[in-house]
């Protein structure tokens, strides 16, 4: 009879145990930061389709419902990634009503391409050639008094953890040979997987690679969305914005989950940090 | 009940099973030295340095306390249940089995006392092979890799979020903690494979239905279509042990799953006490 009474006793205890160590739900900050000299709202969101869709860019018929959310979040400055190219942006800046300007950069290999638009009238772009690829910088003022930042907008290969190191190791060296004289922001669909969780093998090179790559960004840059969560269908987060490590203040970190229109596979991801 | 234990440790001690248990894992890291030694010289000769300007797959990185996390997650997951679920498994259905356990009930001793001591026996088993297996990997990760800290990125082994480094002493203090709170994993799938063996007449057949149901858990919860499943099965629970290889411990959470492991066993324990105490024993 004791033994029974002392494992009844024990499983009582243990539960007790489980409960009094279960963590408090954490409450997500998503307090706005005011607009002030030096704060600044990014938002980077690739806005193509699934890869069940023949044509997986962006979509023409989609443009109203990313230029609502644009103007409803009103960042300083957004990164879109895969747009069919010119004339795309053009209509997608005619439905912002002029109160972005807008660049798409070159084409590399693929047939899709990253676009930075910004408020400030006095941005310049500059495309960055990355591995036969082009990502795109613009260098802006969020405010006339505040200094000037650098946004990149990047995509790696969705397909190759190899290709993706390589395109992220060159984005790097560009990166922080800007950052020399002036905050550097980069954001985009990186497709880093990084949860062993989900993978049916214990180790992977592909693991290893993205691994790899992700830790290289953080030697110079800190991950400014990773309170946000998943950024993309199937609890994938592979939409980042990265940041200077020396910033004041992360304010609002959110993933937009309702944003995504037609069959998108991104949720557009908003930051504001104040530097 | 202090005779009980010492006569189910001599049935320990003198068992093949529990020495082919240590035979199997000496194989076991002899394998992982392989794979890691020629993977280490692959990764850090001319291949990668052609292909990526910047590496963390240096020298420093594949070290002797790299090796021993390596081979002891592995080994975790798939080769250390077995041996608990064949040495719980055997315990009341191979007395069973051997026509023994119908005379061991006739003694003046209570059945739950025998289940206890058996229990306690197998967690006996179970730490003995932790310590051993964690030992054997830093012994010989010493003398063939060598050195350093320990080194953690996020992605594989899945352990932390951003980069992160343990100190050599402290890692190896770390490997300590591991096999205090490995073992407490691991008595779930022992109390598991007890009340199997209570169950079922056969010690194959008990050990058999542990390791399926571990392996089902196991799996099933690695595949997106069960994802909200995954908080109930104990083998989602049971990955509290790693926990003691993250830079900075998370005592809370680890304490959490340790209670939430604690309770499993000690359930599975009186569910096995009270259906052996009412078995019809014929054998």
């Amino acid at each position: 009879m004791w033994v029974k009474l002392i494992l009844l006793f024990l499983f009582c205890l243990m539960i007790a145990g489980a409960v009094y160590f279960a963590e408090p739900s954490k409450s997500e900050d998503s307090n706005s930061t005011p607009r002030t000299q030096g704060s600044l709202r990014l938002l980077t969101w690739n806005i193509g389709y699934a890869e069940l869709e023949d044509d997986t860019r962006a979509h023409d018929k989609d443009l109203p419902a990313v230029a609502d959310v644009i103007m409803r979040e009103d960042p300083d400055a957004v990164a879109l990634q895969e747009l069919t190219g010119d004339a795309q942006l053009k209509a997608l800046l005619g439905l912002l009503k002029g109160k972005y300007r807008g660049a798409v950069a070159q084409q590399g290999n693929g047939d899709r391409f990253e676009a930075v638009l910004v408020k400030d009238s006095r941005a310049t772009f500059t495309p960055v050639s990355v591995r036969n690829r082009y990502a795109l910088a613009a260098s802006f003022r969020s405010r006339s008094d505040s200094p000037e930042v650098v946004l990149l907008s990047a995509h790696t290969d969705a397909f190759n953890a190899a290709r993706r190191r390589a395109y992220t190791e060159e984005l790097i060296d560009w990166a922080q040979q800007r950052a020399q004289s002036a905050p550097v922001f980069i954001a985009g669909d990186f497709n880093f997987e990084l949860k062993a969780a989900n993978e049916s093998n214990l180790y992977t090179d592909n693991l290893k690679h993205d691994s790899e790559s992700y830790s290289h960004i953080l030697r110079g840059f800190r991950d400014l969305g990773r309170s946000a969560g998943d950024t993309a269908i199937n609890d994938r987060r592979i939409d980042y914005i990265f940041g200077p490590t020396d910033l004041k203040r992360v304010g609002r970190v959110e993933v937009l989950r309702n944003a995504a229109v037609g069959r998108m596979d991104h949720w557009p991801l908003l930051v504001e940090v104040n530097f | 009940m202090f005779t009980l234990l010492k006569l189910e440790l001599e049935k320990l001690f003198r068992a093949r099973s529990f020495y082919l248990s240590f035979i199997v894992l000496i194989g076991f890291v002899a394998l992982m030295l392989w794979g890691f030694y020629t993977y280490a010289a692959r990764k850090t000769g001319g291949e990668a340095v052609e292909q990526f300007k910047y590496t963390y797959e240096s020298k420093q990185y594949f070290n002797g306390l790299t090796f021993a996390l390596y081979s002891l997650l592995f080994s975790f997951t798939l080769l250390l249940p077995i041996f608990v679920s064949m040495s719980a498994g055997s315990q009341i259905a191979g007395e069973a089995r051997t026509g023994t356990l119908r005379m061991i009930c006739t003694r003046p001793i209570s059945r739950a006392s025998l289940v206890l001591s058996k229990f306690l026996v197998t967690a006996l088993h179970a730490g003995l092979l932790l310590a051993f297996f964690i030992g054997l990997n830093l012994v010989v990760g010493l003398i063939f890799v060598g050195w350093g800290n320990l080194e953690l990125y996020p992605g594989p082994l899945n352990l932390v979020d951003v980069p992160g480094k343990i100190m050599r002493d402290d890692a190896l203090m770390r490997f300590g903690y591991a096999a205090v709170s490995g073992t407490w994993a691991l008595l779930v799938i022992a109390a598991l494979a007890l009340l199997c063996s209570v169950i079922f007449e056969s010690p194959v057949q008990a050990t058999v239905m542990t390791i399926a149901a571990y392996l089902t858990l196991y799996i099933v919860g690695r595949v997106e279509f069960f994802e909200h499943l995954r908080p109930y099965f104990f083998t989602t629970d049971m990955d509290f042990w790693r926990d003691v290889f993250k830079p900075e411990i998370p005592w809370q959470n680890l304490w959490h799953y340790a209670s939430v492991c604690g309770a499993y066993t000690a359930g599975l324990l009186l569910a096995t006490v009270v259906i052996f105490e009412r078995k019809d024993i014929v054998t």
